[in-house]
């Protein structure tokens, strides 16, 4: 008698959560969706690191953002950028620390390449784990916080950023982002003293406002301010789809008994009280 | 008989289904019907009752972004300063981002509008349909149970 020859069958449990498409945690919802590798590698370009962060990759993110801050600040690059702009050519090459300068090339290349590559890749985890239809569990209850899948409103999300980077973070629940961009406000709207040019233009004294600025963290701010808002309102808007397709799955599965259509012409079933 | 009612995916969804069953209509009796929605002209804006993911947001974002810190570094040689043209830049860079991308997109749909493709009702659409299976004497609970939970319309097929 020949043997059989032997299957080497996955076990269901195994198949089915292969391709995951996300996992509510209690500070984060952190899932894979389709994203357009320009958009992310362009918010990398402005910011190095930000690419990351809109994927929930936040480890790295976070190390870019940390790295983007030391040597942007100890190289003066940002003051650099503006002498150039306004060609003022020998300002720019004078004000550029050199012992600083060089390390900022490769890494910040690196980011927007990184997070380019980083937004194919997900995209083909994206596509997988749709067609296996992954489950995930909508709410998680920790000893520190609460998470959960809801419908949300977009245009809230990208409002409360408009007011402070970092609340329409915490209005989607999507907390560490929130936490650093709450950080990353505090330090940059101080040492820019952009409060007290708020204040001087409000008031007219366009010379006063333009002397108090500190050009060199005053740069970081356009693509902070920007971030926050496009983020927490993306992030809202994908949200709200994650909660239909994972409500629609649970109806699927619960509410469409094929005895329900039987029962249609069959007058037996007397429902109810 | 059986009372429809229709429904947007959210809580209430659930929480109207969950009622019913304490209210001891059974899991059986009970079916979900998903409306997969029509091919829609892309939309420029998404609500929390629409959204395509792909509205003009991408663009006007990063152009505004981008403006404001031109606006910002002219600023400091300007009349104005950084923050009124960090601001104007912001504005203007998003005006200009949301409006090239919405005639990009006017450009590339156009094809697809030309086809007809109708624009479903404006604002909230039905997702779903419930079907609760129920005698007539449970009928008036049973509708009451989907308004209370913000179904968008109630039904009954008597029978």
């Amino acid at each position: 008698m020949r043997d059989l020859p032997v299957e080497n069958k996955q076990p269901e449990s195994i198949r089915n959560k292969r391709r995951p498409i996300g996992l509510v945690s209690a500070i984060s919802v952190n899932f894979i969706h389709l994203r357009n590798p320009w958009i992310t590698a362009s918010w990398s370009a402005m910011f190095p690191g930000f690419g990351y962060i809109i994927m929930g990759s936040y480890i790295k993110g976070f190390l870019l953002i940390g790295w983007e801050f030391l040597i942007n600040c100890e190289a003066h690059i940002n003051t650099a950028i503006m002498y150039s702009f306004q060609g003022r050519f020998d300002l720019a090459r004078d004000v550029l620390d050199i012992r600083w300068t060089l390390l900022y090339l490769a890494v910040w290349e690196f980011s927007i390449w990184g997070s380019y590559a980083l937004t194919v890749d997900l995209n083909k985890l994206a596509i997988l784990g749709n067609r296996e239809d992954s489950t995930m569990v909508p709410v998680n209850v920790s000893t520190q916080d609460i998470g959960f899948l809801d419908k949300r409103q977009p245009w809230m999300a990208a409002g409360l950023s408009l007011l402070s980077p970092g609340l329409g973070h915490l209005y989607s629940n999507r907390v560490p982002t929130s936490f650093f961009l709450l950080i990353m406000t505090i330090a940059t709207v101080y040492m820019s003293h952009l409060l007290q040019a708020i204040e001087y233009s409000a008031l007219g004294a366009f010379g006063l406002a333009t002397a108090v600025l500190n050009p060199q963290w005053l740069l970081f701010i356009p693509s902070m301010y920007g971030f926050a808002i496009y983020d927490s309102y993306i992030n809202t808007v994908e949200y709200n789809k994650l909660f239909e397709q994972e409500q629609a799955r649970f109806l699927r599965d619960n509410y469409q008994n094929p005895q329900f259509r039987s029962r249609l012409t069959a007058s037996g079933y007397m429902g109810g009280l | 008989m059986f009372v429809t009612g229709s429904f947007e995916y959210n809580m209430h969804l659930e929480l109207a289904i969950s009622e019913l069953e304490k209210k001891g209509v059974p899991r059986e009796a009970i079916a979900a019907v998903l409306m997969d929605s029509r091919v829609e002209e892309r939309k420029i804006l998404d609500t929390i009752h629409r959204a395509d993911g792909i509205s003009s947001f991408d663009t006007a974002a990063l152009l505004g972004t981008f403006f404001m810190l031109i606006g910002a570094i002219y600023g400091f040689i300007l009349y104005w300063g950084p923050v009124i043209w960090g601001l104007i830049g912001l504005f203007g860079g998003a005006v200009i981002g949301f409006a090239g991308d919405v005639l990009l997109s006017r450009i590339l749909s156009k094809n697809r509008t030309d086809q007809g493709a109708t624009g479903t009702a404006r604002g909230k659409a039905a997702q779903v349909f419930l079907i609760v299976e129920c005698d007539k004497e449970f009928e008036t609970v049973v509708r009451e149970v989907l308004w209370d939970n913000l179904a968008l319309g109630v039904g009954s097929l008597p029978g």
